[in-house]
């Protein structure tokens, strides 16, 4: 490493870190990942390129879009991450700031403002948020104030009256609305689905009716809120739904008016009035464009994917892509959508296939070596083959689910809220420990919201595909009108579940 | 600017690095740059309290020749590296 780069260390601290991977289990050989920020999902072609070039250099040519719309790398050594940070800088990324790894309530950072991956191009949109998640980015990042928060806070903003960004299992939601025929944002406080106390907990509507002018104000101070009150005696009760469940809303409502010193209309209309999820080919607002959401199960890239995705959006679109919350990425300005469809499929990617694609994810169980083989982006892949290949494709579309796939009950890929959740548990067998999972099932957020419920504890993974097939085979048989399968999941009791999978 | 981490002098051939505070990849780098300063015979007890920089720092600085003489964990989360050039 250059002389240079060490005398320069200290000017990278607070809006670059790697993370770390590796546990006793990891197989990958990895001890750190690298996860870079990009605001909103939103990245230019030549940015992608640095990140395919970050990767070929750095990890092993591979890439993972998480669901916070940032693109991950692993197998990163600490020696070299001044070198990476500076290629980074010239291009305007910043990363994480990792410091869970510290065993106290602190150093929690504001972590990648999400917002609606088709923001300003989608048809009939309330509002264009991007605006909004770009200045509260660039007032966060860096931001000495706000990087010794008690843990983590997550933000996500949806323009487009659905629940694309799942704004209920966030920290902060803002969700456009109107009201009065004004168009502004109501708010939801305190989701997070991981296991820390009090549980999972879906993130509450507070009620309120925010003026698209106040929306900076009130998520500073809300932010603020977190930090300055939240509980910092145990890591554990470190989250904001630990502060929301102590005070309630009517309290944490209270401190935010007092805070911002602005009154705040009262909003007690719909939350999410649409369940448009931009799948597929999409028409845009302006005339004869089209945006063209690719899936991406387990959201994994390589270095040539990135290079030609980029040389796509390039040719057909406007030099932009956008990364997704489900692990997609979604190119837009599209003028001639049928010559790019056929270059994609060219190239390997296929817009054929159920909606399971676009809908489905899996963690980076692989890295995190909290969990045994075979790992959850391999799992949900192998489901999603499997159903694809036994059952109708219009069966599996009318079901309108999705599969999140969790290595262990850190739940990142947020099991609770989908129609098939697989969490994954280690178990004792003859001796030897083996990666078992928890089947849940019913979850849904968006226009009904409702939690998954456990219907198998303990599920060897070769039985996980023939489980949920028979479970659709009963759903196609015993379904009531337009009723999907988490509906159809939450109306039947769990025993009956039970017995259609054993 | 951040305040730049410094090598102190406590001793003859005696010297510490606190960088407790500091996320990875900081406690690394800042343990390399120190031992760059020094010199055979010294000694330098790193302080810090990131986890995964406990595991990562004395693979990286054996690598480099140097001798680990004592992982301590002085505190609830605190822990200290003692290196012998």
């Amino acid at each position: 490493m250059a002389e240079l780069y060490y005398n320069d260390i200290e000017r990278f601290i607070g809006r670059y870190s790697i993370g770390r991977d590796s546990n006793p289990l990891n197989i990958r050989d990895s001890l750190h990942f690298l996860r870079i920020k990009i605001p909103g999902g939103m990245l230019k072609t030549d940015q992608l390129r640095l990140i395919a070039e970050l990767s070929k250099e750095y990890g092993r040519e591979r890439g993972e879009i998480t669901d916070r719309q940032d693109i991950q790398l692993h197998w990163v050594e600490a020696e070299d991450a001044p070198e990476i940070f500076l290629s980074m800088e010239k291009m305007g990324f910043t990363t994480d700031m990792c410091g869970q790894g510290f065993s106290g309530a602190r150093y929690g950072d504001v972590r990648n403002i999400i917002c609606c991956p088709v923001s300003g191009i989608e048809k009939n949109e309330l509002i264009d948020v991007h605006p909004f998640m770009k200045h509260l980015n660039e007032f966060f990042i860096g931001n000495r104030e706000f990087q010794d928060m008690p843990k983590k806070f997550k933000f996500a903003m949806s323009g487009c009256g659905a629940d694309c960004v799942r704004s209920e299992i966030n920290d902060l939601g803002f969700v456009a609305v109107q009201k009065d025929k004004k168009v502004g944002f109501t708010m939801l406080v305190g989701g997070s689905m991981g296991a820390s106390l009090p549980g999972p907990r879906l993130a509450q509507p507070t009620s309120l009716f925010i003026k698209p002018e106040d929306v900076y104000d009130v998520a500073i101070a809300t932010t603020e809120i977190h930090r300055d009150y939240g509980n910092r005696e145990s890591k554990m009760k470190a989250r904001f739904k630990w502060l929301i469940n102590e005070w309630g809303i009517e309290r944490f409502c209270k401190i935010l008016k007092e805070k911002i010193q602005k009154p705040l209309e009262r909003y007690d209309g719909p939350i999410f009035l649409n369940d448009n999820d931009h799948h597929g080919i999409c028409p845009q607002s302006k005339e004869g464009y089209h945006y063209v959401n690719i899936p991406l199960i387990g959201g994994i890239l390589t270095f040539d994917n990135m290079m030609i995705l980029a040389e796509l959006a390039d040719e057909y679109g406007s030099g932009e892509l956008r990364l997704t919350p489900q692990q997609n990425v979604i190119l837009p300005n599209i003028k001639s959508k049928d010559a790019l469809i056929k270059e994609l499929e060219i190239s390997g990617f296929s817009l054929d296939g159920s909606k399971l694609r676009w809908n489905s994810m899996g963690c980076a169980s692989d890295f995190c070596g909290k969990t045994k083989e075979p790992h959850a982006k391999d799992v949900v892949n192998d489901i999603v083959n499997h159903l694809e290949s036994r059952l109708n494709t219009n069966l599996l579309d009318e079901a309108r689910f999705q599969i999140h796939v969790s290595g262990c009950p850190n739940n990142c890929c947020a099991t609770l809220i989908a129609g098939i959740g697989l969490e994954g548990k280690l178990v004792k067998e003859r001796g030897h420990l083996i990666q078992n999972y928890r089947l849940l099932v019913g979850g849904m957020t968006g226009l009904k919201t409702i939690l998954a419920r456990p219907v198998d504890e303990n599920v060897p993974v070769e039985k996980l595909k023939y489980k949920i097939e028979v479970l659709l085979n009963n759903y196609d048989q015993e379904r009531q009108e337009s009723e999907n399968l988490s509906e159809f999941c939450q109306r039947m009791p769990v025993e009956k579940l039970k017995s259609f999978m054993t | 600017m951040e305040e730049k981490v410094a090598v102190r002098k406590v001793g003859e051939n005696h010297y510490t690095l606190d960088i407790r505070g500091s996320v990875c990849p900081y406690p690394q780098l800042f343990t390399i740059r120190a031992l760059d300063q020094l010199t055979s015979g010294d000694t330098l007890d790193v302080t810090l309290d990131n986890p995964p920089s406990v595991r990562d720092i004395p693979p990286v600085i054996e690598k480099k020749g140097h001798n680990v003489s004592k992982i301590l964990n002085v505190d609830k989360g605190v822990w200290q590296i003692t290196i012998c050039l």
